[in-house]
């Protein structure tokens, strides 16, 4: 059993990258299934955010990378030789690690931000709802559930960090100097977006406005922060009256152009217009953050308030590396001790195999044997292979606790070696 | 007594810059108060080297080159001053403290010029007309800055590094504050400035306007400013337009204060000032 991540994140792929290889939601099961049907691919997890597209697969040990890697290309009109230098692959360990370091938001755009666990959470829940998941990733992603609450309450890597949110705000104070009795706009509904709209509203925003393709969504959203909503036509108007408009809808296509932009800067007379598009495909044309008056932020531009911020926290993500590497450990362990069960089986077989075999043999040649005198027979050769495998056995089981994976990996390799299971190992 | 208090205002100057522009590097908000405060203990200083020069000579301090600039530099650390009292442009005292140092030394190192004691200098008008002018200078110039900080936090916004610049730039929406509170105040100020000029050309020569280069560039600025004002308040450029704009009306202001002042003959360039005895018919 092999543990295989591939994927790519604002670190290593430039937001169009990105935006071409999101699936959308609801096809996510969809392109799970498609995986798990893959020779030697056994379960898969799929997390896709607007930072990143991750796919965590455990596959048999021979499934080549390759084919998960022109998996996640095909149909998205990408070479995968293109796609391929912004990806990473990871296997085992590495594995492991990155999706512990992911789930504590160690890798995340603003270190400490708390949104990526959800988002995780929601990916396994599609992963399990759709059933591609099984013993090991069932087993790793409860894990990294554990690790990242244990990073979160272990550290203070969480601290001030809320990342789109935290950013927004910090932007919207160097245009505007004070959010107070500001409005702003909201388009399109998702988590990130009522973050932001929320700290907006703690930083002084007055009045919220929200657009959204469904009109009840938009209204129930409104009815939360005491607003009103407005349908998708209205948005032109609307945006000669607001001072900052987050974006974040699921529309391929840009909702506001840089047509809409102008025609409202003449109504604002000077008043500058913030846009925050958290959307990915982007729904502000950038032609946008070109217009006087205009400030445009997409969700790539917000990486570099991070940087202001990674200094203070780079105490607490040394810490949080530290209980990451542990727990790294542990699975791993747990891991190998999945790849001893089908030795202690093959031993337990092979063993029985060769018994009922020999008493065959033997009952053979003796054939004046009572029903009883057969029945001892057999208890007595049943006693001698016990107790002769049972010592290998324990020698196993003793071998996957508290040793390391490699020594794990090594001594069962030479048990399989000693009692000739090579071709059963497998199974 | 006034010379004296020339370098004492120049020494706080130089002292009072130094440590806000080591609050520009630093961002301690120690380095800044202190800064602050040493700038006003200049600046009262400068008021009172002023008031010194004005009773020494008999007439106000402002009839030479040399003498203009130090109350040009005055006027722009009032300006920078007051209004900071109200909006709190931290970054401001880095930037308008060595400005008018500058300014000083350059007036120190100017030649002197005897003060020309005619009763034509003593007037309330033209007392009126040389103070409301340079204090408009000095809170246009204000106007200036503010343009060049608002293009430069502008940019960085766009260039989104929130970088060094960004961080200690102020927000757009203050720097807003501060170019139309400037504007304002030092538009209304030129006003007053050219009317008593007005009334006191009427008064001394016998005429309100006499076509002199001085007189002719004062209308241009006077007009510039007051097609930006125009253009703030009725067209809302507040942008980056109305920043450019601000900027090339200072030029065109300098060249009012300075060109007309040095290159163009007329009876208010400094060479003449000295022989002007006024009530010429």
């Amino acid at each position: 059993m092999k543990l295989q991540l591939i994927g790519l994140s604002h670190k290593t792929a430039p937001l169009e990258v990105r935006e071409c290889l999101a699936p959308p939601p609801e096809a996510v099961p969809g392109e799970l299934h498609r995986l798990v049907a893959l020779p030697g691919v056994r379960e898969a997890v799929m997390v896709s955010t607007c930072n990143r597209v991750e796919v965590l697969a455990a596959t048999e040990d021979q499934a080549d990378q390759a084919e998960l890697i022109g998996w996640l290309c095909s149909g998205r009109g990408q070479a995968p030789e293109l796609i391929g230098e912004h990806l990473y692959r990871y296997q085992g360990a590495d594995a492991v690690r990155h999706l512990f370091r992911v789930a504590s938001s160690l890798d995340s755009m603003v270190v400490g931000e708390p949104q990526i666990l959800g988002q995780i959470k929601e990916a396994y829940r599609t992963a399990t709802d759709a059933g591609t998941t099984r013993t090991v990733l069932n087993r790793l992603l409860h894990k990294t559930f554990q690790v990242a609450k244990r990073v979160r309450s272990e550290t203070n890597i969480g601290g001030a960090a809320v990342s789109i949110s935290f950013a927004a705000v910090e932007l919207a104070k160097k245009i505007f100097d004070s959010l107070e009795g500001l409005s702003a706009l909201v388009v399109g509904a998702g988590e990130m977006a009522e973050l932001a709209v929320e700290h907006l509203m703690a930083q002084g925003v007055s009045k919220v406005q929200v657009a959204n393709r469904t009109l009840e969504r938009a209204v129930e959203l409104a009815q939360g922060w005491g607003g009103h909503a407005i349908s998708l036509e209205d948005l032109g108007a609307v945006l000669g009256d607001v001072d900052i408009v987050i974006a974040s809808t699921g529309s391929p296509q840009a909702v506001i152009t840089a047509k809409m932009a102008r025609k409202a800067l003449k109504a604002r007379r000077g008043r500058p217009l913030f846009f925050i598009d958290i959307a990915v495909p982007r729904d502000v044309e950038s032609a946008v953050g070109e217009l006087d008056g205009c400030y445009l932020y997409d969700i790539d531009d917000l990486t570099s308030v991070v940087e202001a911020n990674r200094a203070g926290r780079a105490v607490e993500a040394g810490q949080a590396e530290r209980i990451v590497a542990e727990e790294v450990v542990k699975f791993m362990t747990w891991l190998a001790g999945l790849d001893a069960v089908p030795t202690i089986s093959a031993l337990a077989a092979k063993a029985e195999e060769i018994r009922t075999a020999e008493v065959a043999r033997t009952l053979k040649d003796l054939s004046e044997l009572s029903p009883d005198e057969i029945a001892a027979l057999d208890r007595l050769t049943q006693a001698l292979v016990k107790k002769l495998v049972h010592d290998p056995i324990m020698f196993i089981k003793g071998a996957s606790h508290g040793k390391s994976p490699d020594t794990l990996r090594q001594q069962l390799a030479l048990v399989r070696r000693i009692f000739n299971l090579e071709e059963n190992g497998g199974k | 007594m006034s010379t004296t208090l020339h370098w004492i205002t120049l020494a706080a100057y130089v002292l009072g810059s130094l440590i806000s522009l080591g609050f520009l590097v630093r961002q301690r908000q120690g380095l800044y108060r202190m800064g602050l405060a040493l700038l006003w203990l200049g600046f009262g200083l400068h008021t009172l080297a002023l008031a010194a020069a004005w009773v020494e000579g008999g007439v106000l301090p402002a009839t030479s080159l040399r003498q203009s600039l130090d109350v040009f530099s005055w006027a722009l650390m009032g300006a920078v001053l007051v209004v900071n009292l109200r909006l709190e442009v931290k970054i401001l005292g880095a930037l308008a403290g060595p400005i008018c140092v500058l300014l000083m030394l350059a007036a120190s190192v100017l030649p002197v010029v005897p003060s020309v004691k005619t009763a034509a200098f003593k007037s309330a008008w033209i007392i009126v007309h040389v103070i409301s002018i340079m204090a408009g200078y000095g809170l246009l110039a204000l106007t200036f800055l503010g343009g060049v900080l608002y293009l430069t936090q502008d940019r960085a916004l766009r260039a989104k590094k929130m970088g060094p610049v960004f961080r200690r730039l102020p927000s757009l929406g203050r720097l807003d504050s501060l170019n139309q509170a400037s504007l304002l105040a030092g538009f209304l100020l030129m006003t007053i400035g050219l009317i008593s000029g007005a009334v006191y050309a009427q008064m001394a020569l016998g005429s309100y306007w006499r076509w002199d280069p001085k007189e002719v560039w004062a209308l241009i600025t006077w007009l510039l400013y007051a097609a930006l004002l125009h253009t703030r308040l009725v067209q809302g450029w507040r942008g980056r337009r109305g920043a450019w704009f601000s900027v090339a009306a200072f030029a065109v202001l300098v060249i009012t204060f300075l060109g007309a002042g040095l290159l163009m003959p007329g009876y208010h360039s400094f060479s003449s000032m000295s022989g002007f005895g006024g009530l010429r018919p």
